[in-house]
């Protein structure tokens, strides 16, 4: 075992009664990728958030090389050599890339009290040279770059000053394959330089190939330090989970025949800047899978479909012959979509889980003078949101207060109410634990039998092979291939044709 | 974002979040009981006498209904700013059409006020600019058109107005209006998709409602509600002055506020919010008179409570820059 460059000691922290971490105690070794994972809930989190100084530490210790550390704001964990990328945007928009660079460390090029900008955009870009990043420019806004950019500026920011530790936390699920490989890269040259990697992820495969050694950590709790040569997907997630996973995770048939009979067709939809003549047919029964980079135009797939897109040609027809070209088109029309922007999109965050499941469905509940009757709200969201087993308080609950599976239960309860035929997933288990993750594609299966077609957008492979009858590919917002379900296909075969 | 801790601090935040929900129902209602009896002690019951009740009635007949519009849009998220301008140009037409016949009076008022609120709604949500901004330039626009008819000599109704200055028939206008906007608002989707937009308007257009459409739809809407106001201001007043409708805006906003409203909108607006701010301004405002304070102590004490009210009633959790 190499040199140890973090001990954590017996920290524990609570939030009000209950205990968010319990006595955890493990150690990161110099010139690893250790990774952390849990279900949501875990911990993991908080444990990061207390060694980078965002929350406070109620009992224990971070021992870094040797000294305690208990910084009280990142810029103060920054100076002992700890960094954070964070999930989400970790960039402020309104300033510039070299101003987000080095937000906090300003006084670096402050001399009598006057910022010097150009010293501080000439080595903004000096470092993006460095990091092979040289499309990016340092004086402009942040806001001219897309989101997977501006995380390329976030792991300049978290890694530029050489940390000894550097947490990536979740990271990677709001990447593209590509913004993913630009990650490890730059995880591999911080462990190769001695320093240490703390990653968090929900995506196993992901774990075990780019991480050293792995800790699970279950309800707050440590229980193991594994390396990661010696463990498989299984034994991880008996682990998280604390008992077998039972039944199947992904669909188990092949060779079933999929129906002739086309629900939708797309006819030659474009969308300026995003599509190109895009055509498909969908079938009864089916689930069409759509894979690619992010910037593929596959998301904006989904969108054109649910009538969201702006300045769309082309036709979106139903079996019928009734054309989509609006959202409340789609939705009476049965067609249902979840988006890859699910606090924004596919919820309103500051709304009951009632208001939200009903929310399309209140014409439909709606008796004579469109009167509402308070009674028939709640039964109609009790009963969807307990199909789904939603975990909640009440339906009176706001969702901003749902972890991001219940979040998701609450946007599919919401479709399933409504009766959609034709489900738009994008991203549907993005950021969400196994457990979720399992009932996510039990559902689509079952729904899948009971003749109701699904479009499955997403950015993680696996699931595309695992639950698709077809898969078609994108590549700069046009078709570039399409692949049959079948056990022999794998994900280099999806990639060849995503680049 | 951090699954564990909001997880985790769940139990104790919707406890706090109950209570908070709890002081903003019963803290007007409370409010306006306390000082209703506060100044009917202050005032050694003048405040009740006949006369007095009548008054403070005849002020709140226009407020209140104005009130219903801008309830509406701030629901959405919104503001509005120019109501004092539309009851003054409503008056105007109201004013010139009077002798034409009372209902084509009317009819006028409430279309001239329809106009400005479409006004506002073409620049908000067809040319994307922030409400607040809108209504004030319109405020101003308007205002200066006031001046100009009415400078120089108010603007003079048919006598016939004064025939419907009845105590009654205002009652039975402004409740009727109320009880309907309280109904549509409280057992119709159309509540629900108001609050939607408020609380999350990219949210609610990926759930089939039709924001653009709904907001545009409002705006007229409280445009003409305040249009229909303009006839009970004419009824009382008989004539439309350089200032008529000043301050307006504010006194709506304040109201709504002190019933209870959080300035964003949202879930977590009530109906009754309306009709309890409405009371607590006009019993704080005549109380207040009564007991001999000039106009100008007046404003502070209004300022005062208006900053009190929207620090306890903030949704801090969904405040965000006001469209």
């Amino acid at each position: 075992m190499s040199e140890v460059r973090l001990q954590i000691q017996h920290l524990s922290k609570s939030f009000g009664i209950t205990k968010a971490v319990r006595d955890v105690s493990f150690n990161v070794s110099k010139g690893e990728v250790h990774a952390l994972i849990g279900e949501n809930g875990s911990g993991k989190s908080t444990l990061t958030n207390m060694l980078t100084g965002i929350y406070t530490i109620d009992s224990g210790k971070f021992i870094l090389d040797g000294k305690e550390v208990h910084p009280k704001n990142q810029v103060e964990a920054n100076n002992e050599g700890i960094s954070i990328i964070v999930q989400e945007l970790g960039t402020l928009s309104g300033l510039t890339v070299a101003e987000n660079i080095f937000l906090g460390h300003e006084e670096r090029f402050v001399k009598y009290g006057i910022k010097n900008t150009r010293e501080m955009n000439r080595q903004a870009n000096e470092l993006l040279k460095q990091y092979d990043f040289s499309h990016i420019r340092a004086e402009e806004q942040i806001d001219e770059y897309n989101f997977e950019d501006r995380k390329l500026i976030e792991i300049i920011k978290a890694t530029y000053f050489n940390p000894k530790i550097v947490v990536i936390d979740e990271t990677t699920t709001a990447l593209s394959q590509e913004g993913r490989e630009e990650l490890y890269k730059q995880m591999n040259r911080i462990r190769e330089a001695g320093n240490s990697v703390i990653f968090i992820s929900h995506d196993l495969a992901e774990v075990l190939d780019k991480s050293d050694s792995i800790t699970i950590m279950r309800d707050g709790s440590y229980i193991d330090t594994v390396r990661s040569s010696d463990v498989t997907e299984d034994d991880l997630k008996r682990l998280m989970v604390g008992r077998e996973v039972s039944g199947d995770y992904y669909r188990t048939d092949y060779g079933e025949k999929v129906s002739d009979e086309v629900v939708l067709s797309v006819d030659d939809v474009s969308v300026p800047g995003l599509l190109h003549d895009i055509s498909f047919n969908l079938h009864k029964g089916e689930i069409l899978g759509f894979g690619g980079l992010s910037e593929s135009g596959m998301h904006e797939v989904g969108k054109a479909v649910f009538g969201a897109s702006y300045g769309r040609t082309g036709k979106v027809t139903l079996a019928d012959g009734t054309e989509i070209n609006n959202i409340s088109s789609a939705i009476n029309h049965s067609i249902a979509y979840t988006s890859k922007d699910r606090d924004n999109e596919s919820l309103i965050l500051n709304q009951s889980i009632e208001d939200n499941i009903t929310l399309p469905s209140l014409n439909d509940l709606a008796g004579p003078l469109k009167s509402l009757s308070d009674k028939k709200l709640r039964t109609f969201a009790e009963k969807y949101a307990k199909q789904m087993s939603v975990k909640m308080q009440d339906v009176d609950q706001f969702v901003s207060d749902l972890s991001g599976g219940n979040k998701q239960k609450v946007v599919l309860a919401r479709w399933i109410g409504k009766g959609s035929d034709i489900l738009v997933l994008d991203s549907p288990t993005r950021g969400i634990d196994i457990k979720v993750k399992q009932d996510i594609y039990q559902l689509m299966n079952r729904m899948r039998q009971n003749n109701k077609s699904i479009i499955m957008i997403s950015e993680e492979l696996m699931e595309l092979i695992g639950m698709c009858d077809r898969i078609i590919i994108m590549k700069d917002g046009a078709i570039n291939g399409e692949l049959t379900r079948s056990k022999e296909l794998n994900e280099n075969m999806l990639i060849s044709k995503m680049v | 974002m951090n699954a564990t801790e909001t997880n985790l601090s769940k139990e104790e935040e919707l406890a706090k979040a109950k209570r908070i929900n709890q002081i903003r129902t019963y803290l007007p209602i409370v409010g306006l009981v306390a000082i209703f009896c506060l100044f009917i002690f202050l005032t050694n019951g003048e405040m009740i006498a006949p006369k007095n009740l009548i008054l403070l009635l005849n002020q709140i007949y226009v407020v209140m209904i104005s009130a219903m519009g801008v309830f509406f849009i701030m629901t959405m998220g919104g503001l509005d700013f120019s109501q004092g301008s539309i009851l003054g140009i409503s008056s105007i037409v109201i004013c010139i059409l009077s002798p034409h016949g009372i209902a084509l009076a009317i009819f006028g008022g409430i279309v001239a006020g329809a106009c400005i609120g479409a006004v506002n709604a073409y620049f908000h949500v067809c040319r994307k600019i922030a409400s607040f901004i809108v209504t004030i330039c319109t405020m101003f626009l308007f205002r200066g058109f006031i001046k100009y008819f009415a400078s120089d000599s108010p603007v003079r109704a048919s006598m016939t107005v004064y025939d419907y200055d009845r105590i009654e028939l205002k009652l039975a206008c402004t409740v009727a209006i109320v009880l309907v906007g309280f109904l549509v608002f409280r057992y119709t989707p159309f509540g629900t998709y108001l609050k939607a937009i408020g609380s999350g308007e990219r949210g609610a257009m990926f759930a089939g409602i039709r924001t653009d459409r709904m907001k545009f739809f409002i705006y007229t809407l409280a445009g003409a509600l305040t249009g229909f106001a303009a006839f009970l201001n004419i009824v009382k007043n008989g004539s439309a002055t350089a200032n008529v409708g000043n301050q307006l805006e504010t006194q709506i906003l304040i109201a709504l506020v002190l019933g209870g409203m959080p300035i964003s909108g949202g879930a977590k607006v009530r109906f009754s919010n309306i009709i309890v701010g409405s009371l607590l301004f006009y019993v704080l405002y005549s109380g207040l008179t009564m007991i001999g304070l000039s106009p100008q102590t007046l404003q502070l004490i209004e300022g005062v409570i208006f900053l009190i009210f929207v620090a306890v009633f903030a949704d801090r959790k969904a405040l965000k820059v006001i469209k």
